[in-house]
């Protein structure tokens, strides 16, 4: 809402620019920013039309003399329609500026001198939608005789400077000027005056036409009505529409700007019929049937058993807090007025009036609370506002559907308590002073405090509410800077982030970037990659295909990304990420959330330079680095790499899951080229390890051991062996019948092809054999390495080359 | 010839040749010739028998003095021959150090990644334990726990994606305070904690908004916690963040978790506070929302909000990345073109 601080001044005194005023009232309340219309505007003043003639060459330009309060009437041309003599109207002299950088001057139009242009109130600065209709098409015409040549500004408000307030949920208070005034008065220790409405005792009488009747008192705490007898619907006076159209309010009738006035004044909506339209005299505040239709002038709206309705009888009044029909609107020949201030529940007002997309200044207000102490006289402000701007003979009492008598919040603290929840030492006194700007009564009793709260701050409920007002407006900016003062702690990290960090260290430290990726996939990328046959786990109501799902592998999102790249010609790429998967059991709401290092590796790992000759990555690049982290978590394990043709997606011969003493915790290989195609990556490989299964193995107990004393001694065994016959089962089965000597084996090649049977490859091995207490014999080895020879012949059938 | 004069030739000859030569193997040639057991100097020395025996030791001496001559002269020839030889080798091995090197690349941890370790390393210094908490979370603790019921329009603010009617993804890493609160034995000591993580709203991806990012929030539960205390430690990690010439200010909000709540602004960095594009030209750019823990929130985790007393924040590590960088589209963290990432290198 936007606080004009010429309205203000009828409140409080103004001493400070608009800029400081915003800037002071965002540091002790509300977020605020200065508004100053018209600051471009200049040479607007008021004109007198004294004769209009049909332009010579012109079908629907006149040529109008205008007294601008100089010796001599100006000759403007113009072609507005409505354009008449003894109009006062707006006049843009010679050289005025008007919004937009649009610069008047004087000219001649098809022959006819122009100096200057009468004016509409869009060209002014007052949007076509908040300006009265008459005038849309047209020029402005002022009601009332004005001066000629005096500044037409603050007549129509075109350079009013307002406090633009943007407020949070609980500060609803200040959605009317004098909950405004409250609050910008207590920033600058000035206690606001208003005035009671009275009504002419003359006029009131006892009387209702119509009954009311609130069948939901629970959601409609307070239902008032009057009605005004035998009143002259006119316009409002200019001060009023002026702040209407500066409040993005369009005057309307002197009756309904009355009821917007008044809901800018108080923060209370109000709404008028016309009592002569309402199809019954009995109304009725209660939940609509389905099926219900509310009229607007735009169309229909459908209403349901969960939309609070007012009617007369079968006729659909409104949207109770939200919006009224078009059934009984008060127009120009309105004779008869019934006039509403109700409280309505903010949930129900909220749902309401999104369910039917009518959000808006009433509907706002309710959602966010009105104060219920001023319902009553903010009904009788209106009659007198309407009294004072319409002819008015009789004006009912309240009648009143619904009353419940708003009681002042007493909230219990203590002074020394509030003073420890700020960090502060500030006297009783001090404290007590800070609430009476407020206008919080306060009674003392040595430390304890017990305030009054009026009914027009309902946010506050508790003591530390007090806190907070007390330490705004004392100032923030008073505190001191203090840490904690308790007991020391100990800081850091679970052991479980720990080790990943480590992890994380290590991919790194080869050269892998690290990536981020949203856990919300497509179908298709949750199927992709259900290495755990692990149900999906949906989103309610997602916003796309491509996020509906929780992801179940990192895998997706790391093809992404290196598809996003390579698109990119960023062709060579190492990335990782540690994130967690979801899996969920059937059966189970709730998926459980494992966390995953996953990396993916595509292109070359060397590349082609001056010096080096490129590299692609292939399984056993990638395998390096994923033992290498294997190593890096210390568990006290046995990790194996078993072939896998299992995974749909994945390269049926060069893929292998990874096994942690026999259990699966991860995989590695290269995406199955047809995957690959469908995803635009080159040759991609990746491995995933769920880190959670890792950190629950046991760590290894490291006890050192000195450096060996004695020499090893080696041989190297070259064997012909058939092509199925895995490298892990030969140096298995070399560690077994190796004897407790033999302390490494090392395949240093592999060969296949020309020379070799087919069906065959020929592998070399090279066997290390030290004893950590002694010198190693000839014989020792000798006999060793026969037994392992004699085995792998037995075993395997291989040719011992 | 007397052996006096011929080994006075000797020596003359011997040293001469030794100067002229150019290759080592001429010296060790020269040096086995004139030296050697079977050289013109041994040869010469066998006519001392004719020579008288009062002259002998003079003439012994000059046999020493001419072999001595000759080695030195053979020596300091092979001294410079070798210095030329290495001064050659090292101009033969002279590189083109411009070239560019073999690339020894280590990776770039990612910088959302390293913006959250900074803030968490700053918190671990000052006791805080680091817990993340779950990502799909019970409405229970995302929001009743945080005195946000059901019909509550804060529930506006942050529109949800649901799993079932008790089940969301989280949408703010304060729904670790109540599970938090609730697990920490008080007898042990304060709760300090900070909780990172991701959190996902139901906001269409642009420049500014993303339907999954992160949040790191900060809780501590102890007697006496103070407005003071929030102030001063938000203001230390500002300056640890944004630069140690950095100063904060408190602004007045709203946050149903906390009461008092603000809004936190650090001065520009960019322009120290005169105003500039960064800072929308008012010297100050919001960076966080803090607050005093709501006594419902301290009540629902069981703790008696006369006796204790809280503070909480919450940051955005977009948020405080974007800022520090200028980096102008969320979108980019989570697109992990490497040349964007990789251009972090080290920052942190
Ligand atoms: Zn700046």
């Amino acid at each position: 809402m936007k606080i004009s601080v010429n309205w203000l001044k009828e409140y409080i005194p103004v001493n400070h620019t608009v800029e400081e005023m915003a800037n002071k009232i965002s540091l002790t309340g509300i977020e605020s920013g200065p508004v100053k219309l018209g600051e471009e505007l200049t040479n607007l003043v008021v004109g007198h039309i004294t004769s209009v003639v049909p332009h010579p060459d012109s079908d629907h330009l006149k040529v109008c003399q205008v007294d601008v309060g100089e010796s001599e009437d100006i000759q403007i041309v113009c072609g507005a329609p409505n354009v008449a003599v003894g109009q006062y109207v707006i006049v843009a002299l010679h050289g005025a500026q008007l919004p937009g950088g649009v610069k008047i001057k004087r000219g001649k139009l098809r022959g006819q001198e122009s100096n200057g242009m009468i004016c509409g109130l869009d060209e002014v600065g007052v949007p076509t939608q908040y300006m009265p209709k008459e005038f849309e098409n047209g020029i402005y015409v002022f009601d009332e005789p004005q001066t000629p040549g005096d500044a037409v500004y603050d007549l129509l408000g075109l350079k009013d400077q307002m406090i633009d307030i943007d407020i949070t949920p609980n500060r609803a208070d200040t959605l009317g000027m004098r909950g405004a005034a409250w609050e910008i008065g207590a920033t600058y220790n000035e206690k606001p005056t208003f005035t009671k409405p009275e009504l002419a005792a003359d006029k009131v009488k006892d009387m209702s036409d119509v009954t009311v009747d609130v069948a939901e008192k629970k959601l409609v705490p307070d239902y008032l009505l009057r009605e005004l007898k035998d009143v002259t619907v006119g316009k409002s006076p200019l001060w009023m529409q002026r702040r209407l159209w500066n409040q993005n309010i369009r005057p309307v009738n002197s009756i309904i700007d009355a009821a917007n006035y008044v809901m800018i004044e108080y923060g209370q909506p109000i709404q008028t019929f016309d009592l002569d339209k309402l199809a019954a005299q009995n109304l009725t505040v209660k939940f609509a049937n389905d099926g219900d239709k509310l009229k607007l002038a735009d169309g229909e709206k459908d209403l349901t058993h969960n939309d609070l309705v007012i009617v007369a009888g079968d006729q659909i009044l409104g949207l109770a807090g939200v919006q009224n029909s078009i059934e009984a609107t008060v127009d120009e020949n309105t004779k008869n007025v019934l006039v509403e201030a109700g409280v309505f529940d903010g949930a129900s007002v909220r749902k309401t009036a999104q369910r039917h997309d009518l959000r808006g200044d009433a509907s706002n207000r309710f959602e966010k609370g009105v104060d219920n102490g001023i319902v009553d006289e903010a009904l009788t402000r209106v009659a007198q506002l309407i009294d004072q701007t319409t002819t008015v003979k009789e004006i009912s009492n309240v009648i009143t559907g619904n009353f419940t008598k708003a009681e002042p919040t007493i909230i219990k603290g203590s002074a020394s308590h509030i003073n420890r929840l700020m960090g502060l030492d500030l006297a009783t006194d001090e404290i007590v002073a800070i609430l009476d700007r407020l206008g919080f009564n306060v009674d003392v009793n040595g430390d304890a405090l017990t305030v009054t709260i009026p009914t027009r701050r309902w946010d506050m409920e508790i003591e530390a509410d007090l806190v907070e007002e007390v330490n705004r407006i004392y100032g923030y900016e008073n505190l001191p800077n203090t840490l904690p003062a308790g007991m020391e702690t100990r800081g850091g990290y679970d052991p479980k982030r720990e080790l990943a960090n480590k992890l994380r260290d290590i991919l790194l430290g080869e050269g892998m970037d690290e990536v981020i990726n949203f856990s919300l996939l497509s179908k298709q990328e949750v199927e992709d990659f259900n290495i755990d046959n692990s149900e999906f786990t949906k989103l309610l109501h997602p916003m796309t295909e491509d996020h509906e799902y929780l992801r179940n592998s990192l895998i997706p999102g790391l093809v992404r990304n290196v598809a996003y790249n390579q698109a990119r010609k960023n062709d060579d790429l190492k990335i990782f990420e540690h994130a967690r998967v979801f899996q969920r059991v059937t059966g189970q709401d709730r998926p459980s959330e494992i966390t995953y290092l996953s990396g993916a590796i595509s292109g070359n790992v060397v590349t082609d330079s001056w010096n080096t000759t490129a590299q692609p990555v292939d399984f056993y690049y990638v395998k390096g680095i994923v033992e290498e982290l294997l190593a890096f978590t210390n568990a006290d394990a046995e990790f194996t790499f078993v072939a896998t043709s299992e995974y749909e997606n994945m390269h049926p011969g060069q893929t292998a899951k990874i096994l942690a003493n026999g259990q699966v915790i991860g995989l590695i290989g290269k995406l199955h080229p047809n995957y690959q195609t469908a995803h635009n990556v080159k040759d991609t490989f990746v491995f995933e390890l769920n880190v959670d299964m890792l950190f629950d193995l046991n760590a290894k107990s490291v006890k050192a051991q000195t450096a060996p004393k004695y020499p090893s001694i080696s041989r190297d065994l070259a064997i012909l062996v058939a092509k199925n016959i895995e490298n892990g089962q030969i140096v298995a089965d070399i560690f077994a019948n190796g004897g407790k000597y033999l302390k490494d084996v090392n395949i240093f090649d592999v060969y296949e092809g020309k020379n070799i049977k087919p069906n065959h490859k020929s592998l070399g091995y090279h066997l290390e054999f030290q004893n950590p207490n002694d010198t190693l014999t000839d014989d020792e080895v000798e006999k060793a390495f026969s037994l392992v020879k004699d085995s792998l012949a037995q075993k395997f059938n291989v040719e011992i080359r | 010839m007397s052996l006096n004069d011929t080994l006075k030739n000797l020596r003359a000859n011997g040293i001469d040749e030794a100067k002229r030569a150019e290759r080592l193997q001429e010296l060790n040639d020269l040096r086995v010739n004139l030296l050697g057991k079977k050289g013109p100097i041994t040869k010469a020395l066998r006519g001392m028998k004719d020579v008288p025996a009062e002259e002998r030791p003079e003439i012994g001496t000059l046999a020493n003095n001419v072999k001595n001559d000759i080695q030195a002269a053979i020596e300091e020839k092979m001294t410079e021959l070798n210095q030329k030889l290495v001064a050659k080798k090292l101009e033969e091995e002279t590189i083109d150090v411009t070239l560019p090197a073999t690339k020894q690349t280590q990776g770039t941890k990612h910088i959302l990644n390293q913006t959250i370790e900074d803030i968490e390393q700053f918190f671990i210094g000052l006791g805080y334990e680091v817990a993340s908490g779950y990502e799909v979370e019970e409405d229970h603790y995302n929001f009743e726990r945080l005195n946000i019921p059901k019909d509550h329009p804060a529930r506006d603010m942050q529109d949800t994606f649901y799993l079932s009617d008790e089940l969301l993804m989280r949408t703010q890493t304060s729904a670790q305070e109540g599970r938090d609160m609730e697990a920490h034995d008080f007898s042990k000591g304060p709760l300090k904690m900070i909780s990172p993580g991701v959190v996902y709203r139901r906001d269409d991806d642009d420049a500014t908004h993303s339907h999954q990012f992160h949040q790191i929030e900060g809780l501590v539960v102890d007697k006496n916690i103070s407005m003071a205390d929030l102030k001063g430690t938000l203001d230390a990690l500002c300056r640890h963040v944004f630069g140690a010439d950095r100063e904060i200010r408190f602004r007045p909000s709203y946050f149903p978790f906390t009461e008092p709540s603000v809004e936190v602004d650090v001065s520009c960095f960019n322009c120290g506070g005169e105003g500039c594009r960064i800072c929308k030209y008012t010297g100050w750019i919001e960076v966080l929302g803090a607050g005093l823990t709501h006594p419902n929130v301290l009540t629902m985790s069981g703790i008696d909000p006369n006796e204790y007393s809280a503070m909480a924040f919450g940051l955005g590590p977009e948020r405080f990345a974007m800022l520090k960088y200028g980096i102008n589209d969320i979108r980019d963290f989570y697109l992990n073109d490497v040349r964007f990432l990789e251009q972090f290198k080290g920052v942190n």
